[in-house]
């Protein structure tokens, strides 16, 4: 009797492995080919770098989980990350205070996120094109303040600035970087936040069904919104760090194919591209694999320039596999 | 020609919609289809003008079997179907829909325009209706649009002829000239099948008769050898059901709940009425009569102008739902599936949401809480379910409506507008939900039913509200409650006599 029970336990349990968090299934497949290609992988030296490698694009990838989520997208996340980061070393150049960069970095991300949720909520614009729209426009814009050099991190901050991305907490013997905390924290926060408030249950209903969801008494416009703003401070928070990792931002290079990454580790963790699915924990694996990958490729020799191809075609197979799922439930 | 169905299943996962069916129609001959809604019958014509396939049975043409795997092929073999939502596509223009996908070309490959507005024309001429076939159809009236539709079918020759409710919209001076033409082609050998509930069309138009109840073909015959009466208690099959309800108690109290007074939105105008604790009040009108709108408005969903009371309090019209919800309104949506239901989100969730919506504070939703009240409205309004962490499209159609009515009831609603809430709802769980309103009235809930189903009106409502064109036309009292009376209304006949007097009174004088 009871085996009969396990046994079917066992096989729900299976079910709902394979269709609703095959992203489990496929981090561990990734984990071992990971091992098999790089016996040194499992070294904390290894790990830690992969973490600090996916905290400037994972931490976006939270903001994007939740505006798929609520049905939308947006491009324009890595021209973010490019004009908040250059910006915000000409304003900690002339301050010297890495605080205010930072506020201003904040800043600068609410306002080009509450841009986008409005062109959205109010100017009922496709988010697709309302985000390629600014997309052209902060990258134009970053461009032409920097005429072609980089932005550089003067001389006397230097040294303090690096730790934001340098810098570490010992534990025992490991080292664990800042990077990794934040990306770590930020995790657990938008887990919560999805799981467990107001506000992500709405993000859920709307990405669901908008009519229905404004039926129910949701403010779907002030959801819009705040998924985009939401997104745009978390493109702030990672434009500082990532200013903080290179120290010299080339305009036309940062933050290049960010969108396409964080997208596809979205996409990876098995958030559904057409909105009301999708859980933060899926997209924090994802994220991290997205750069396991990339680990692998580069102890393969795959030349960095077909890194584009590589987000492209993960995008395509992780949403087809999505497909598939649904077709089969 | 000779259509014959045998032996017809079709099932949608565990919901067997059709339930081994045999259907008979010889050229010639108009065979109205009955049944309560959700009884089977669209189905039934969906898999004769090949939407989808039956999961069992077969079909056979003079005698031959065919298998349809597409709507095409029926098409080719002279079955048309017209079919009950408008499905029009309104950026285009009447001919381009009327000839879309059978578009006529010339030798080159364009369009061959000018011979497709003339045969446009040709059989709106017919049917003596003044439509230009290359208006926009985004500027159509609903009644128009229906037309296009049934002209659609008639531009091309065929053989037999689905009309599921054609007539809903229509005038009856409309539906009049529809039955001359449907005579017409009836002696050149072309049979019908007609799906409709209003009787006096039925037993004007048809020959035969074929019932549906649950998927099940009950009853064939001869209208000549039938009354209303007979007809309306094999669809319904339920005599002690019905009387059950026909002694309904009214529990209405002296405070108002609700009142309203001049409104006036999109489609309809100077509405005025007062809803007491309670009662229940049935709103109905046919499609375009600003029904729809009117319950929109009453919720905050659209915007309107006039003057609210909530209890006694002023309620802005150009307020939001969120407003509305504070102050007490829920509403059941019509179209539950598109308006209703949020489907990916968990039973637990979509029971949840308009509670979070007005009452909920704090930071954290806690898990207990949810499983707290949900437990409570499964009880209060016995919905089945297996695990509420599922999905809600788990679930049967009826026990979703029960979780969006438990969502309102959980958010404390005082004044509840159901509209239409048992569309695709199979009959024992309409009798259930009809149960489930009363007593909402015995609790002292304010209730209006919006509804365009007689049977569902005389169930529940106390008194009734008829809307034509976007005016209140009549006010029935629960007596005044009949088929005859809500129809005669609804259709503006009563309007149509008044001219008619004043045009004999002119002539005499």
């Amino acid at each position: 009797m009871t085996s009969v029970i396990q046994k079917n336990s066992l096989k729900s349990f299976l079910k709902k492995l394979v269709t609703q968090y095959s992203y489990w299934l496929s981090f561990f497949m990734l984990l071992i080919l990971a091992v098999a290609v790089n016996t040194s992988f499992l070294r904390w030296s290894n790990i830690s770098n992969i973490f600090v490698q996916t905290a400037t694009t994972g931490i976006i990838a939270l903001g994007m989980t939740m505006i798929i989520s609520a049905g939308q997208i947006d491009i324009s996340v890595g021209a973010q990350v490019a004009i908040i980061s250059g910006l915000g070393i000409v304003v900690l150049n002339r301050t010297n205070n890495i605080l205010i960069m930072f506020l201003f970095c904040m800043g600068l991300g609410f306002i080009i996120g509450l841009c986008n949720g409005l062109l959205v909520s109010k100017g009922r614009m496709p988010a697709m094109i309302a985000t390629l729209a600014t997309q052209s426009i902060c990258r134009s814009l970053i461009n032409q303040l920097g005429q072609g050099g980089p932005f550089t991190v003067s001389d006397v901050n230097y040294g303090s600035f690096r730790k934001v991305a340098a810098g570490y907490v010992p534990l025992g013997n490991f080292r664990i970087p800042y990077p990794m905390l934040m990306f770590i924290g930020f995790s657990l926060l938008f887990g919560l936040i999805m799981s467990r408030t107001k506000l992500g249950k709405h993000i859920y209903a709307v990405g669901s069904n908008q009519t229905s969801a404004r039926l129910a008494g949701v403010n779907v416009e002030r959801i819009q919104n705040l998924v985009f703003i939401i997104t745009g401070l978390l493109c702030g928070f990672s434009g500082w760090l990532y200013a903080s990792r290179v120290m010299a931002v080339a305009a036309a290079s940062a933050g290049n194919g960010y969108e396409m990454e964080v997208i596809a580790s979205v996409a990876i963790g098995g958030t559904a591209m057409t909105g009301g699915r999708g859980q933060i924990i899926g997209t924090f694996l994802g994220a991290l694999m997205f750069k396991i990958i990339n680990n692998i490729l580069t102890m393969a020799n795959v030349p960095t320039f077909l890194n584009g191809a590589i987000s492209g075609l993960i995008i395509i197979v992780a949403v087809l596999m999505q497909n598939v799922q649904n077709k089969s439930k | 020609m000779l259509v014959e169905m045998k032996g017809i299943v079709k099932t949608f996962g565990p919901v067997v919609a059709v339930d081994h069916v045999d259907f008979t129609v010889h050229p010639g001959e108009i065979r109205g289809l009955l049944g309560e809604n959700g009884a089977g019958k669209t189905t039934l014509m969906n898999v004769l003008a090949g939407t989808f396939p039956p999961t069992e049975g077969e079909i056979y043409i003079d005698g031959k079997k065919v298998q349809f795997s597409n709507s095409m092929q029926a098409i080719k073999m002279g079955i048309r179907f017209i079919h009950q939502e408008i499905s029009l596509c309104n950026d285009l223009k009447v001919f381009e829909n009327m000839f879309l996908a059978e578009e006529i070309l010339l030798p080159n490959g364009l369009l061959n325009k000018k011979e497709m507005i003339k045969r446009a024309s040709e059989v709106f001429n017919r049917m003596q209706v003044n439509i230009n076939p290359e208006e926009l159809v985004w500027n159509l009236q609903p009644a128009e649009k229906q037309l296009v539709e049934i002209a659609r079918a008639l531009l091309f020759k065929s053989d037999l002829i689905i009309m599921d409710e054609p007539s809903t919209a229509l005038t009856t001076r409309d539906i009049e000239r529809l039955f001359v033409i449907m005579r017409q082609l009836k002696s050149e050998g072309v049979s019908f099948i007609y799906i409709s509930h209003k009787m006096p069309e039925l037993f004007e138009v048809c020959d035969t008769f074929s019932v549906m109840r649950d998927g099940k073909l009950v009853a064939e015959g001869n209208f000549s050898d039938v009354n209303e009466q007979e007809i309306t208690e094999l669809m319904i099959g339920r005599q002690l059901a019905e009387e059950e309800f026909s002694h309904k108690p009214c529990y209405r109290t002296d405070e108002i709940a609700l009142s309203v007074r001049n409104l006036s939105g999109p489609g309809f105008q100077n509405i005025s009425f007062d809803l007491h604790r309670g009662e229940i009040i049935a709103i109905t009108g046919l499609q375009g009569s600003g029904r729809d709108s009117l319950a929109d408005a009453l919720f905050g969903a659209i915007p309107s102008t006039g003057e609210i009371e909530i209890f006694g309090k002023k309620i802005n019209p150009e307020s939001g739902i969120i407003e509305r919800m504070k102050s007490g309104i829920a509403m059941v949506p019509r179209s539950r599936k598109e308006r209703g239901i949020l489907n990916d989100l968990s039973i637990y969730d979509n029971l949840y949401m308009a509670y979070l919506n007005t009452k909920f504070k704090g930071l954290l939703i806690q898990p207990k809480d949810q499983k707290e009240r949900f437990k409570r409205q499964q009880e209060s309004l016995s919905i089945k379910t297996d695990d509420p962490k599922n999905p809600i499209t788990s679930l049967s159609g009826g026990n979703q409506q029960k979780i969006i009515l438990g969502r309102w009831l959980e958010a404390d609603a005082e004044i509840i507008l159901f509209d239409n809430p048992t569309q695709g709802i199979d009959v024992g769980t309409k009798f259930e939900i009809y149960h489930l309103i009363i007593n909402l009235a015995k609790q002292g809930k304010a209730i209006i039913v919006f509804s365009s189903e007689f049977p569902e009106i005389f169930k529940v409502a106390d008194s009734c509200i008829v809307l034509f064109k976007g005016n209140i036309n009549a006010r029935l009292s629960r007596e005044e409650i009949t088929e005859r009376n809500i129809m005669y209304y609804s259709t503006g006949a009563n309007l149509e006599a008044e001219k008619n007097d004043k045009c004999d009174s002119k002539k005499l004088s």
